[in-house]
């Protein structure tokens, strides 16, 4: 009996094959219960990476973000509410908190229903703005599925957009093979503000543009945003790392468009939709399955030569040493870590600072295990003493914030350690001139304690 | 007769056919008109006219900072003046791909007009050094065939008196610049050459001062007598003082001052004890005249 319940223990254990790196509590708010069976592909797929999903409407009693000052979610999953507001346990400032307690939320979005006032703030704390009177629609003439929107242009086609610089790592580009496209129905689309935290995954098509569909539906003389501007999918990473994500189109997540059939206008054939593997991977990342490094250890050490022995990590070198540093990194993908690779065109940097960098140079992988890259490079120390730090501050789009720091003392040359007077040329006649100095003085002792005097003085001492 | 109906009846299935897929926006009768400030009249400086099937216009429409950029058309949908839900003109810039919308004001006919200052360019199209690419779209929901096409490029010329405008680019995160740290040069000495010159040079001196003691009647005939009166003292005595440079110069060369400062002491001790015997003697020779 008891080999069988182990039996049965592993088995299950076993068929977990994808958990959160940073726990496994998800909450889900919705309105209904009845809106589970709407997007019961998607919460199937979540459980099935091994969250724990509870599910709460807004304004129930026994939602609670926090218990005794820690957080009882590690993540939470909105969905779209007809009510003006969320309730008592959801105002802005609790939502704003748990980010702050490094909890993720991914907010979906819909047209058809005006978003929560406690939403529009907590959106506007991070510069994330919906159309005026929350009431936006995305509509596309030249991008549009033919197949469910012929005549409202609602259900925008795109494709997955690939990576956003050449140096940022691509998480949100499903392979489409067969050209398949992200169907995005009836959605809002957000404009972003400046600030390096806010990342676009999925931006409109150029031709696309936002209206109220209430008061527009004329005629567009006042646009709230239109093609790249607008942003579909935003992702705002804090720099606590916490990860916040925003959908504007909550059917881009239900069962019908995860496997559905698009035909494009102006297309001859039906392509399929990438919606399911999307949603994995925007979850995957929300949820911090995927895009976290962690930084195993940091080693420098001196590297002259002809020493012998260099103590791992000292606290203090001197001036013009010939100093290695070694920093080994991993990379959270799914359910284990992996090596890290620095994408193409991107550097892992490291800075010798004091007050600001003396040196900032390229860290060059040199050595991969099964689930870290090391990074090294050698360096000599600047002339200057003081206080040092070892920095790497590697913040890029859609990976956690990377910051390690080692302080180090750099001293500089000790009496004994110049060079001495006989190497320098300079020094020679100064060299000579004290063994001079010196066969002069023997000279003279032995002339005054031995030497008679001269027959001239001694007529001249008898006068 | 016959054979021209027969012909007649498919060929007015594949027009009905025709018209049934060509159903799409256009535009015509574009005016486009660029003025300058009030004072100079109401002289536009550029007019062009064109229409849907035009080319893109071959020449840049200029757009300086005072200037009224002035665009009248019609849309129509299958050749019928219509009114579209969306009539933009986006004017892009190549070289970053960042677009602006501007909205033309649409009447029920069809008729649109757009009117746009160089103020309400956003700066980064406004300070942009490249001409813009002017498109526009026009379309509608339904099943009509929204019309996008380039139409002119536009060159927006600033006034060189006015004050720059100021565009800082948003902090993005990236990789920065390298910095390698320029060292101090090292301390540099003269040509050995001329070291070694002045060091011949001093050297020389010490034979000539030798010489010049030999000159001067130096001698060290005294010294058998000295010995044989006082041998250990002024063996002693002298050999102290020659020992002392030789401490000077282990000094130099590898001791440190705790290994120097005893030696110099058992050495100075040497030096008195032995010194006063010898200096004695040496005091001796000069009371009896030798001296």
């Amino acid at each position: 009996m008891k080999f069988l319940i182990s039996f049965v223990v592993l088995f299950w254990a076993a068929l977990v094959h994808a958990i959160s790196s940073s726990g496994d509590r998800l909450l889900v708010v919705l309105e209904d219960a009845a809106e589970k069976e709407t997007y019961s592909k998607f919460l199937g797929d979540l459980e099935g990476r091994g969250f724990q999903v509870n599910y709460e409407t807004p304004k129930s009693d026994s939602l609670n973000l926090f218990h005794l000052g820690e957080r009882s979610y590690d993540h939470v999953l909105f969905f779209p509410t007809k009510s003006k507001g969320l309730g008592p346990h959801l105002t802005p400032k609790i939502l704003l908190d748990f980010i702050n307690a490094d909890g993720n939320i991914l907010l979906a979005l819909s047209a058809s229903q005006p978003a929560p006032s406690h939403i529009v703030s907590l959106l506007l704390e991070l510069d994330i703005h919906l159309p005026p009177d929350r009431q936006g629609l995305v509509v596309d003439h030249f991008n549009y599925d033919v197949l469910s929107a012929p005549e409202k242009h609602d259900v925008l086609l795109v494709h997955p957009q690939g990576a956003l610089r050449p140096d940022v790592r691509d998480f949100f580009s499903p392979a489409a093979p067969g050209g398949e496209v992200i169907a995005f129905p009836s959605g809002t689309g957000q404009t972003l503000g400046a600030g390096a935290l806010l990342t676009p995954i999925l931006r409109a098509p150029a031709t696309s543009y936002s209206y109220n569909p209430k008061e527009q539906a004329e005629a567009v003389d006042d646009v709230f945003a239109s093609g790249s501007q607008l942003s579909l999918v935003t992702t705002m990473q804090a720099r606590n790392n916490a990860r916040f994500t925003v959908v504007g189109s909550a059917e881009l997540l239900s069962d019908k468009w995860f496997d559905a059939k698009v035909k494009k206008v102006g297309e001859t054939k039906e392509v399929g939709t990438l919606n399911r593997e999307f949603a994995k991977q925007l979850s995957g990342w929300t949820f911090k399955e995927t895009g976290v490094l962690k930084v195993n250890w940091i080693e420098h050490h001196l590297n002259e030569v002809g020493q012998v022995n260099a103590t791992s990590n000292p606290k203090i070198y001197r001036i013009k040493n010939d100093v290695s540093y070694y920093i080994s990194l991993s990379e959270y993908s799914w359910d284990k870590y992996i090596p890290f690779t620095v994408p193409e065109s991107d550097e892992l940097q490291l800075e010798f600072s004091m007050l600001s960098p003396f040196h900032r140079l390229k860290l060059e992988p040199v050595l991969t295990s099964r689930d870290s890259t090391t990074y090294s490079v050698s360096f000599k120390l600047p002339d200057q003493h003081g206080i040092f730090n070892f920095k790497v501050n590697y913040k890029r789009p859609f990976y956690t914030s990377v910051e390690e720091k080692n302080t180090v003392s750099v001293r500089h040359f000790a009496h004994d350690e110049w060079p001495r007077s006989f190497v320098i040329s300079g020094a020679w006649p100064w060299i000579a001139g004290i063994g001079a100095t010196v066969t002069g003085w023997l000279g003279f002792c032995a002339l005054w304690l031995y030497s008679k005097p001269a027959k001239g003085s001694e007529s001249k001492k008898t006068q | 007769m016959r054979f021209l109906q027969s012909f007649i009846a498919p060929l007015m299935l594949l027009s009905a056919g025709a018209t049934q897929a060509a159903s799409s926006w256009g535009f015509e009768d574009a005016k486009l008109s660029v003025s300058g400030k009030k004072a100079d009249g109401a002289k536009d400086k550029d007019v062009r006219k064109f229409d849907d099937s035009t080319a893109i216009l071959p020449t840049p429409v200029v757009f300086d900072s005072f200037d009224t950029f002035k665009l009248k058309l019609k849309t129509k949908e299958n050749g019928k003046g219509k009114r579209p839900h969306q009539a933009f003109l986006v004017l892009r810039d190549p070289t970053s791909g960042l677009e602006a919308p501007f909205p033309l004001t649409v009447k029920d006919g069809g008729k649109a007009t757009l009117e746009i200052k160089q103020s309400e360019l956003p700066i980064q199209l406004a300070i942009t050094t490249g001409p813009l690419k002017a498109s526009l779209v026009i379309a509608s929901f339904g099943s009509a065939e929204g019309f996008q096409k380039d139409v002119f490029d536009v060159e927006v010329v600033r006034d060189p008196v006015a004050a720059p405008v100021a565009y800082e680019k948003p902090l993005r995160y990236g990789k920065l610049p390298e910095i390698h740290h320029i060292f101090r040069s090292d301390p540099q000495s003269p040509p050995k050459v001329v070291s070694l010159v002045f060091a011949l040079a001093v050297v020389a001196t010490v034979p000539a001062l030798f010489i010049s003691w030999l000159v001067l009647g130096g001698n060290v005939s005294h010294l058998p007598k000295a010995l044989g009166a006082a041998p250990i003292a002024h063996g002693v005595f002298f050999g102290s003082i020659v020992a002392m440079e030789g401490v000077f110069f282990l000094y130099y060369a590898t001791w440190n001052l705790f290994q120097t400062l005893p030696v110099i002491g058992l050495i100075s001790t040497a030096a008195f004890l032995s010194g006063t015997k010898a200096l004695g003697e040496v005091q001796s020779r000069r009371l009896a005249g030798e001296r």
